[in-house]
């Protein structure tokens, strides 16, 4: 495998067990897939096939993982909401690699997103040379997928103009584009659907409309769903991380991964993790990636200007950025969570305690 | 020789129901057993009787203290009870036939005892007692449901989930039997399902014992049929399918050793019950935590297309978000059913199990949050249906636990018709030798209390005015029949007037919405002497508290609670859970208080009353920040951007607190009260500072020296401005307190007592009117 590219697509990185998977077949393929969707789920929460192992793509949620591949075998297009860093991207993509071998008929969503990109578009040196023809045309994404059968992918959706997203409707209700240039219409092979991806929490989003939500199974993807899977999901991709940027400092230990992670997960939830108190939860987003980047920022500062570890000091600083982002609102919110819970959470935590008391004076 | 059928079901299945009337219609079988107290069969004719209505519990309850019950529901769709209808509309016998009440009631004492022994070695505090009760009193429900003891680290339950690759237990038993129809399969599969869990269990020796015990004197009642000369073929078993494989292996109990038995005098009768009550009590067998839509499950099984379910489900689910005015349209409805389809065929079915059927809807209805269903989700699979009886069957514990306890508390010549008077000191009785008649009267509170709560209309307290005594209570009470009626109501939230009180605070615990609300139900429950209710009502005002802004609430909420804390000793309550919530709303209004107090001087009266409170709490409680609020005090103290009135009210306090010397207050007064500061803002600072303390304040010499320097630095309109406020802030002084301050002035003026005197007692002279009426000439600016 080539490593001259930052990332390969998901099909080319676990070509082993798809291969697998397939060889070892038992169930019912539906037309257009390439591999039984009970095949389909144990790719993506992992298990073992012929004595292979086959490594979990998404952690913690099985069942929300069944409801989206159930989704997709009655033809219904999938849609995939959740605040960012919930994984929302990296399930579609690894989804449409073990259904179609294939993940990269994408459109990225911007506000530049023109209907073009969503139906298709011409090579005009041809068009004016030759008049409309097949051979001019630039087929999207959606385009190709419906010809062939397979699944396309809409990353972040809710970024482009409204006006744009309405192009999806009548695809996905009549599961047909007419080109009136060429006097034709393309009918979608069995197979077609869509993965479109979207935030809830984000600037510079558009609603979308009830008519094209209505055209979509939405599954909303929620945070990990238990401290342990998070804390493992921080330690792994932290590990990743120091390595390919060759961050000097040790790597953070799991009592302050975990600490980290608790403070999170209870701002976020807006509940402590016994599940006896309700808290008031911040503004900012506080997502497995925002914990994730927060450790290594720790640790660069930590390598570049401290000891080469991460001190309760350094994590106070990079707390009080991630949390409090709104001054008014987030500081009496936060200051309330230092008090009432953190006061109290022994000696373990008194280091840490002192540290942010002192910023939130 | 040909055996009786043994029918092993699950309770509350409606397939079950479903195979065991085609099995009766086929064997026509002369008599019908089923697993249920034996000394209940006479109840049978009133759950046959045309006025009744399931859902319906049979019930037997102890005549002594502490109240034991039993308690058997039964929904439309549960076999036994369609087993009994059968034998009923086809004129064939039926009885009971599993112990007598009055011997599972015995057992239960026992193992209860034994329980309170062990928990009394591990010197548990005083008020788990009232959990334990609640805990019996679950147990009690769980007595018949499937032994859930652990093999290794998972319960047979997950075990099974586990190995079908399903998300419980439940699941699985839904695809593998509730949509079988073929013929016999529940009848092998529930017998084989049951020895299967038999097998795997670890029962606790005395759980285990019990099962024999039961199953035993079943065997006997079915031997006995059998001597009345019935044809074993034609002897139908209702029972469990745990015990089936245990009825063929044990050996039948003899008369002497059933005589043998323990018994304690129990009462049986029938309650009315609801499916919301099926659904909360988790526990007891299966099939019971969706009642509604085990229901609709049952109508499209008796159609024998247990797959339409699915429709009705959805249809049910669409019908109910519409009513509530959300729009869904049927093309939603049907990708909800197409999914839950597709669901279903990933594991290899074709039928949708519930899981799936929620699923759908959340994913196609509810936009993927379960949170714009959840109201949807409730009404279809729990409902709100309600069982009723032919009048006068019921006799329920309840009552009889009322009765007891009115003769106890020796309340009983006040069940009249005629209004009376109870008056109630709560305080021990010093002359009396037991501590049950020391405390009667207390008693009697929490007990009136309770049945206040539960708004059953006997008594009702009497507001005295006299607020300092907080030992006496006046109660009117008067007898009707309204109150019998709610009484019997009262036996759906539990079966001891305690235990059905405290279902009724968590039902309004569960409801409550605002801090006020919450604060009410931790006092209600603190009156009722109901700890594991304030328990649970602090932690609803905790999770609402998040969420209150309002200053005003939260100084009100510290100001109930703190009381609570303060007076509540004469009911001899532990109040310790409610420091933690005083504190964190303390906390709260110290760091919102800031922001509060940037507002006019009408809004100001409200910050100012939460100040005062929250300074009283602060004093009489040492749990509270107190060097937060004193730093609180001296920042509004000295800011000059916030409301005057409270920048001096802040000053008042940590004057009298001694916070604030002579020096630095005469500075203050200098500071605000100097010409350039609007005459408005200076007097309003001065008011809010003679809120408190006059006596302090007239004392100080210096104050009103300054005082005298401001008036002298004012020219004429200034003054006449200055004048109206200073009038208002002296307002709330005596005459007495007025002629102090007089003579005050009048000593930095270098007047003696006697002239002020005469100043201030002679008649209006014509001049000083002539000024006063010109003053409402004067533009106030509409202050």
């Amino acid at each position: 495998m080539s490593t001259e590219f930052q990332r390969l697509p998901a099909e080319a990185i676990y070509q082993k067990e798809i291969d697998a998977l397939i060889a070892a077949e038992k169930d019912p393929v539906p037309s257009g897939w390439s591999m039984s969707p009970r095949s389909v789920l144990k790719y993506i929460v992992g298990g073992n096939v012929d004595g292979l192992e086959i490594t979990p793509k998404y952690l913690g949620h099985d069942r929300l993982v069944e409801i989206a591949i159930a989704t997709l075998l009655t033809d219904r297009s999938l849609l995939l909401i959740g605040e960012p860093g919930t994984a929302k991207s990296w399930l579609s993509e690894h989804l449409t690699a073990a259904i179609n071998g294939d993940s990269t008929k994408v459109i990225q969503g911007t506000a530049g997103t023109t209907e073009e990109h969503i139906r298709y578009s011409w090579n005009y040196a041809m068009l004016i040379a030759q008049g409309p023809s097949p051979e001019a045309m630039l087929k999207s994404p959606i385009y190709r997928a419906m010809e062939s059968g397979t699944i396309a992918r809409f990353e972040e959706i809710s970024r482009c103009a409204s006006e744009v997203q309405d192009a999806l409707i009548s695809i996905l209700s009549e599961k047909r584009i007419s080109v009136p240039e060429l006097s034709y219409e393309l009918p979608a092979k069995k197979g077609f659907a869509v993965i479109a991806t979207a935030n809830t929490r984000d600037k510079g989003v558009n609603e979308m409309s009830a008519a094209l939500k209505r055209r979509f199974n939405i599954v909303v993807l929620p945070s990990p769903a238990d401290i342990a899977t998070e804390i493992d999901i921080v330690k792994t991709r932290v590990a990743q991380l120091a390595g390919s940027l060759e961050l000097q400092a040790q790597l953070p230990g799991d009592e302050l991964v975990e600490k980290v992670v608790t403070i999170f997960r209870e701002l976020r939830n807006g509940v402590t993790l016994d599940g006896k108190q309700k808290l008031k939860p911040t503004s900012g987003v506080l997502s497995t990636a925002e914990a994730i980047s927060l450790l290594a920022n720790s640790m660069a500062l930590a390598g570049g200007f401290g000891t080469g570890e991460i001190t309760d000091y350094d994590l106070a600083a990079a707390l009080q950025g991630a949390v409090v982002k709104d001054e008014d609102k987030d500081s009496v919110a936060f200051k309330e969570y230092l008090e009432n819970i953190l006061k109290k959470r022994g000696e373990k935590w008194r280091g840490l305690y002192k540290e942010c008391k002192e910023l939130n004076k | 020789m040909s055996e009786p059928v043994l029918f092993g079901v699950r309770h509350l299945s409606p397939a079950g129901s479903w195979h065991l009337l085609e099995l009766l219609n086929r064997v026509q079988p002369e008599i019908v057993l089923v697993e249920g107290p034996s000394d209940l069969t006479d109840q049978l004719s009133h759950i046959c009787a045309q006025e009744t209505k399931p859902p319906i519990a049979i019930m037997a309850y102890s005549e002594t203290v502490p109240i034991r019950t039993i308690l058997y529901p039964f929904a439309v769709y549960s076999p036994e009870y369609q087993a009994i209808k059968w034998a009923h509309d086809n004129g064939r016998k039926c009885r009971f036939i599993d112990l007598p009440s009055s011997v599972f009631l015995a057992i239960q004492e026992q193992r209860a005892l034994q329980e309170q022994r062990a928990a009394l070695e591990n010197a548990r505090t005083a008020d788990a007692v009232s959990d334990e009760a609640a805990d019996t009193a679950e147990e009690s429900m769980q007595r018949d449901a499937e032994p859930d003891s652990t093999v290794g680290q998972l319960s047979p339950s997950q075990h099974i989930a586990e190995v079908t690759g399903e998300d419980s237990q439940e699941t699985f038993w839904e695809r593998h039997f509730e949509h079988n129809l073929y013929a016999e399969s529940y009848l092998l599969g529930a017998a084989a399902y049951g020895s299967q869990l038999r097998g795997v269990t670890n029962n606790e020796p005395l759980d285990e014992a019990e099962n024999i015990l039961r199953e035993a004197y079943m065997k006997h009642e079915i031997e006995k049929a059998i001597q009345q000369g019935i044809a074993p073929d034609k002897i139908v078993v209702v029972t469990g399918a745990y015990h089936v494989d245990g009825l063929r292996s044990v050996n039948a109990l003899t008369e002497e050793e059933i005589a043998s038995l323990p018994k304690l005098p129990s009462q049986t009768t029938l309650m009315p019950y609801s499916y919301y009550r099926l659904s909360s009590r988790s526990g007891y067998g299966a099939g019971n935590k969706a009642p509604a839509y085990y229901e609709l499950l049952w109508n499209n099984l008796q159609e024998g297309k247990p797959e339409h379910t699915a429709y009705a489900y959805m249809a049910e689910l669409a019908r109910y978000q519409r009513k509530a005015g959300h729009m869904v349209s049927a093309a939603s409805v049907i990708e909800a059913v197409r999914l839950s389809q597709a669901l279903a065929s990933m594991k290899g079915f074709s039928v949708p199990s519930l899981r799936d059927l929620r699923d759908s809807a959340v994913t196609c209805i509810g936009h993927g949050n379960f949170s714009e269903i959840a109201l949807a989700v409730a009404d279809t699979e729990i409902g709100t249906k309600l069982g009723s009886l032919p009048e006068g069957v019921s006799r329920t514990s309840i009552q009889a636990d009322f009765y007891r306890l009115l003769k106890d508390l020796k309340l009983e010549k006040y069940r009249t018709t005629v209004a009376q008077t109870l008056e109630l000191d709560l305080r021990e009785n010093m002359r009396v030798k037991s501590e049950k008649a020391a405390f009667l009267d207390l008693s009697r509170s929490f007990f009136l209390h309770r049945l206040q709560v539960l708004g059953i209309s006997f008594a009702k307290i009497q507001h005295t005015n006299q607020d300092k005594a907080t030992w006496a209570e006046h109660w009117n009470m008067v007898w009707s029949v309204e109150a019998e009626i709610e009484l019997v109501e009262s036996a759906l939230r539990g079966e001891t007037v305690e235990l059905a009180a405290a279902f009724a605070l968590k039902e309004r615990i569960d409801e409550c919405s605002t801090i006020d609300e919450a604060a009410a139900i931790i006092e209600a429950a603190c009156l009722c002497g109901m700890p594991a209710s304030v328990k649970l009502a602090v932690s609803a005002l905790q999770r609402l508290a998040v969420d209150a802004v309002s200053i005003k609430e939260i100084a009100q909420t510290v100001h109930s609670l703190s009381a609570v804390i303060r007076y509540g000793n004469i009911r001899r309550l532990d109040y310790s859970p409610l420091v933690p919530i005083v504190q964190q709303l303390f906390l709260r209004a110290c760091l919102i208080m800031a922001d509060h107090c940037n507002c006019d001087n009408k809004a100001a009266g409200a910050v100012i009353d939460a100040i005062a409170i929250l300074n009283e709490a602060s004093l009489n409680h040492d749990f509270t920040d107190g060097e937060r609020w004193i730093a609180l005090l001296a920042e509004l103290s000295d800011r000059d951007d916030i409301n005057t009135k409270v920048s001096g009210f802040a000053a008042a306090i940590l004057l009298e607190r001694g916070m604030i010397s002579n020096e630095q207050l005469a500075i203050e007064v200098e500071r605000r009260l100097s010409k350039g500061i609007p005459a408005d803002l200076g007097a309003a600072w001065f008011e809010g500072l003679a809120l408190k303390n006059k006596y302090a304040l007239i004392a100080r010499l210096s104050l009103w020296e300054k005082l005298s320097q401001y008036l002298d630095t004012l020219d004429r309109e200034e003054f006449k401005r200055a004048l109206v406020f200073l009038r208002r802030s002296f307002s709330s002084f005596t005459a007495k307190e007025r002629s102090d301050i007089a003579e005050n002035l009048a000593e930095v003026w270098g007047l003696n007592a006697q002239q002020v005197d005469d100043m201030l007692n002679r008649a209006t002279t014509d001049q000083e009117l002539e000024l006063i009426e010109a003053l409402e000439e004067f533009d106030f600016d509409d202050i």
